[in-house]
């Protein structure tokens, strides 16, 4: 490889030569093309050009560096992509003389491998602003610069190179012969800002919109934006435009987690169907918009915003644990638990506060357990975040099999020591502990998917902080959720507010069961999504099997019968984990009520029950689709829109192959994604939406048509 | 040969998960496995209950090379070591590319260069790059003892490859671990790496 040194060496010897010239032609008083000159480097050459032989106080004047790479080399713009560097200038100015930012020509775009670079294969010119002062009063300006830019091929060799010498101040001149090349030049820049646009940056992704008409870009091929930012685009990643009435889209992938974007600023290229193309400066209002919140298709941990303080998050987690009583999937669970209460007289005040200490102790140890496995798994790098053993089909299926057979031993089938059978009978102490620690173990499975306010910082806190920190947090967390009946426990006031026990408290147990019920409900309709509706069915059968067992062991009393009875809810409980039938959930989780899949027959039932129904079809690597759906779609407005005018939402998603799908679009003449219809009531005909939706767009098409 | 072909295979492994866990900030750094020019086979997870500092490097590269000729990586690798960090500096240089090193020649490099790295891995499938998104040598990666990525950018505030740069330059790197170090949030947690592209394989 070439010494760089001695190229930057050879470079500084011919800079000087150049100098020395320009001096001779300057005391020769015969100052043509102002060139200040030009420097071979190691893999490259430039040249620096002064567009006036005699420059002005007060005015800006206009300097050109032209950098030339070696043939199969490139030099980078200002804003390099993923690797490189833009060139650096650091000049040495008398007073009163000021040399600005570069000017850059339109940049072109170069991968390498898996990343994207925005520069120059060319020679290129940067035209370099110096402005003098009015009150700048010398003939003269001594001026020196040293260069520094960067060619690549694959490797890359930084060039370096200096210029120093005397530009004369008088009278303003032109260099005539400069003038051709100062032209170039100017052609080669984008054309300053002619389009208001604004750039929306999302979470993922980014949508620049520029106000233009369409009979503005006729036969417009391709439409690409350089960013002049970070934050905007991930560089080696497709961009996807689309021009409507609305304007020109360009929508952009993003690094989750990145750089924040700070500008809007940057170059967009329109390249038409007969090659030619059009290069326009844009400055975009930046709009940074909010994530919108899904907390249901969010996997991923929350993020911490700032730094929260650890007695803050100790804080947050035990109030946040309170709430939590709440919350309804806990409400269930503790409507048992306040059934205890009921036969609070019938106890002694240290039953009671024991029962009070288990149900604590049945919380906390569960909390811990959960947490545990959560760092288990988290340390193997999988990104998982609470509640997440209900991503779990195996755990919400043994969920639904317990929810039913407390909901069964409450409605006074058999009795399974929940703590409340024996309600209003002389209760043994020690069943009455293990009852409640039971429903607390039942309150912290429940209550994990839920989150109360407060709780999501002090979690998202806990869990990028060392082990025992998470212990802490969680311990105070579960805490909290004890906190309100354990608190109860300890009044003897409200134990003697307590009716006397007697035979109506079996109704309201009985009572209690329906609740329940209603929770088993709730899960398997998680467990049907998760795992789809065989495995529901093979889910069913099993509790179903359960329940048999119960009985066979409680109605005959032979060792026989007590051993088919421990197989078949052995079997029925194996069988559930194991889910022999378990297939693919019946959708994403984004599934609000009024949303169902996209098949033809589902289209068709639809329609025939007299249903304006909105169809969109879209895939998981479409960025269009996912910023409509952001921008537009699932926007507060949008839905209650759809929910005010009774329209059923119908998904088709094309992420996978899909013939049916495919064969719609090609019936409205698509051949990908997005494809958004509207299908008025009853209708067979739809309207067709633009490829990019505002929330405006969508408003109008339902007013419209319904 | 063997030893390479378990050491890919864990690196496959370890991919399988980085494809879960990106690289963002204050979320747990993508894990991985590699091999190092000593012959040895390390885990991300083994220095669990150590911060640890990720090194994108190429010796060839005119950027890595002021950091290295004038000392100032050196100087930076033996500040955070000497503090208690664990240091691994990885080439992702695809075999025939810039900076494509075997073992004897990286460790040559190591010795001759007075480097204070704890480790130099081999990643000449860029496995480990692609994880991180490794863009440019240098570019550097900060992780706290627990395993979550806490900073990522570039080495310094000078994207230039002329040595002077480095007088009046800030040290992103050594900014980061003085506020990490003192707990508080780090102010720059991520810029923009600068530098010569990592010389993946196609």
């Amino acid at each position: 490889m070439t010494n760089p040194f001695a190229s930057v060496a050879k470079g500084l010897a011919s800079a000087i030569f150049a100098l020395l010239a320009l001096c001779m032609t300057m005391v020769g008083g015969q100052a043509h093309a102002l060139d200040l000159g030009k420097v071979d480097t190691s893999h490259s050459s430039a040249s620096l050009h002064s567009e006036y032989q005699v420059l002005g106080a007060g005015e800006l004047h206009w300097l050109g560096l032209r950098i030339e790479p070696r043939d199969g080399w490139h030099s980078y713009w200002k804003n390099y992509g993923d690797s490189g560097a833009a060139p650096l200038f650091y000049w040495t100015l008398p007073e009163g003389v000021t040399v600005g930012e570069p000017l850059y020509p339109t940049p072109h775009r170069m991968p390498i491998g898996p990343l994207m670079n925005y520069g120059y294969e060319a020679p290129s010119v940067l035209l370099l602003p110096l402005r003098i002062d009015e009150t700048f009063s010398g003939g003269t300006i001594d001026f020196s610069v040293d260069v520094e830019w960067l060619v690549c091929e694959i490797e890359c060799v930084p060039q370096d190179a200096s210029w120093s010498g005397q530009l004369s101040v008088g009278n303003m001149q032109v260099s005539e012969p400069a003038s051709a090349f100062f032209a170039a030049a100017r052609n080669a820049l984008p054309e300053l800002p002619i389009w208001s646009a604004s750039l929306s940056v999302y979470d993922a992704q980014s949508r620049l919109k520029v106000f233009l008409d369409q009979d503005e870009a006729p036969n417009l091929a391709e439409a690409y934006f350089f960013p002049a930012g970070e934050g905007i685009t991930e560089y080696a990643a497709e961009q996807q435009w689309s021009l409507t009435d609305e304007g020109l889209f360009v929508d952009m992938k993003r690094t989750v987690g990145g750089l924040e974007a700070e500008s809007g600023e940057g170059v967009l290229l329109l390249t038409f169907a007969d090659d030619t193309y059009r290069a326009v400066e844009i400055d975009a209002e930046l709009q940074i918009q909010q994530p919108i919140a899904d907390a249901a298709s969010q996997s991923g941990m929350p993020l911490i915003e700032a730094a929260l303080p650890l007695w803050q998050a100790v804080i947050f987690a035990l109030l946040g644990g309170m709430v939590l009583n709440l919350m309804p999937c806990v409400f269930p669970v503790l409507s048992l638990k306040a059934f205890s209460f009921i036969s609070a007289n019938a106890k002694t005040s240290s039953e009671r506060r024991q029962e009070g200490w288990a149900y604590t102790l049945g919380i906390w140890i569960s909390f811990m357990v959960i947490v545990a496995v959560l760092l288990i798994i988290k340390s193997g790098g999988a990104a998982i975040g609470w509640g997440f053993q209900l991503q779990e089909p195996a755990f919400v299926g043994s969920l639904v099999l317990l929810m039913v057979l407390v909901a069964l031993s409450l409605s006074g089938m058999f009795n399974i020591s929940v703590g409340v059978e024996s309600a209003g009978q002389g209760l043994a102490t020690q069943s009455g502990n293990k009852g409640a620690f039971f429903q607390g173990v039942l309150a912290a499975l429940v209550a994990t998917p839920c989150t109360a306010p407060l709780m999501a910082p002090a979690i998202g806190f806990a869990l990028t902080q060392s082990a025992p920190v998470v212990f802490l947090v969680f311990s105070l967390l579960a805490f909290g959720l004890a906190l309100p009946l354990l608190a109860l426990s300890y009044s003897t006031t409200l134990a003697r507010m307590m009716p006397r026990p007697g035979p109506w408290m079996e109704k309201l147990k009985e009572a209690l069961a329906f609740p329940m019920y209603l929770t088993a409900a709730w899960l398997l309709y998680v467990f049907n999504l998760q795992a789809g509706a065989t495995a529901t069915l093979a889910l069913l059968v099993g509790v179903i099997a359960a329940i048999f067992g119960v009985w066979v062991w409680q109605s005959f009393s032979g060792q026989i019968s007590r051993f088919i009875a421990v197989a078949l809810m052995v079997g029925a409980l194996a069988g559930i984990i194991y889910q022999p039938f378990g297939g693919q959930g019946a959708s994403q989780t984004q599934t609000s009520g009024e949303m169902q899949a996209y098949s033809e027959q589902n289209l068709a039932a639809l329609l025939a029950d007299e249903e304006t129904v909105f169809a969109y079809f879209t895939a998981e690597w479409c960025i269009t689709c996912k910023v409509n759906e952001q921008v537009a779609l699932f926007t507060d407005d949008t839905q209650a829109l759809f929910a005010d005018r009774g329209i059923v939402m119908l998904k088709g998603d094309w992420t996978n192959r899909n013939a049916e799908i495919a064969s719609l679009l090609a019936d409205y003449g698509r051949a990908g994604v997005p494809l958004y219809l509207l299908f008025p009531k009853g209708s067979s005909e739809a309207v067709v939406l633009p490829e990019i939706l505002t929330p405006g767009i969508i408003r109008d098409a339902v007013e419209q048509n319904t | 040969m063997l030893k390479q072909l378990i050491a890919g295979m864990a690196a496959t492994v370890a991919l399988a998960f980085a494809a879960v866990a990106k690289p963002v900030n204050d979320q747990p750094a993508p894990s991985f496995s590699g091999v190092t020019i000593t012959g040895e086979v390390i885990n991300l997870s083994d220095f669990r209950g150590q911060p640890v500092v990720l090194e994108w490097t190429n010796h060839e590269c005119p950027y890595v090379r002021k950091h290295y000729g004038s000392g100032n990586m050196q100087k930076t690798q033996r500040a955070l070591t000497e503090a208690g960090a664990v240091w691994v500096s990885i080439i992702s240089s695809a075999p025939g590319e810039q900076g494509y090193v075997n073992a004897a020649e990286a460790q040559r490099l190591t010795a001759e260069r007075g480097v204070y790295a704890d480790h130099v891995v081999l990643d000449p499938e860029g496995l480990i790059g692609r994880a991180y998104e490794a863009k440019t040598t240098p570019h550097m990666f900060l992780i706290d003892k627990e395993g979550v990525l806490k900073y990522q950018g570039a080495i310094d505030d000078k994207p230039s490859a002329n040595p002077r740069s480095l007088e009046g330059a800030t040290n992103h790197v050594l900014a980061a671990w003085a506020e990490f170090a003192d707990g508080k949030q780090i102010s720059m947690a991520q810029t923009k790496p600068y530098g010569c592209s990592v010389k993946y394989a196609e």
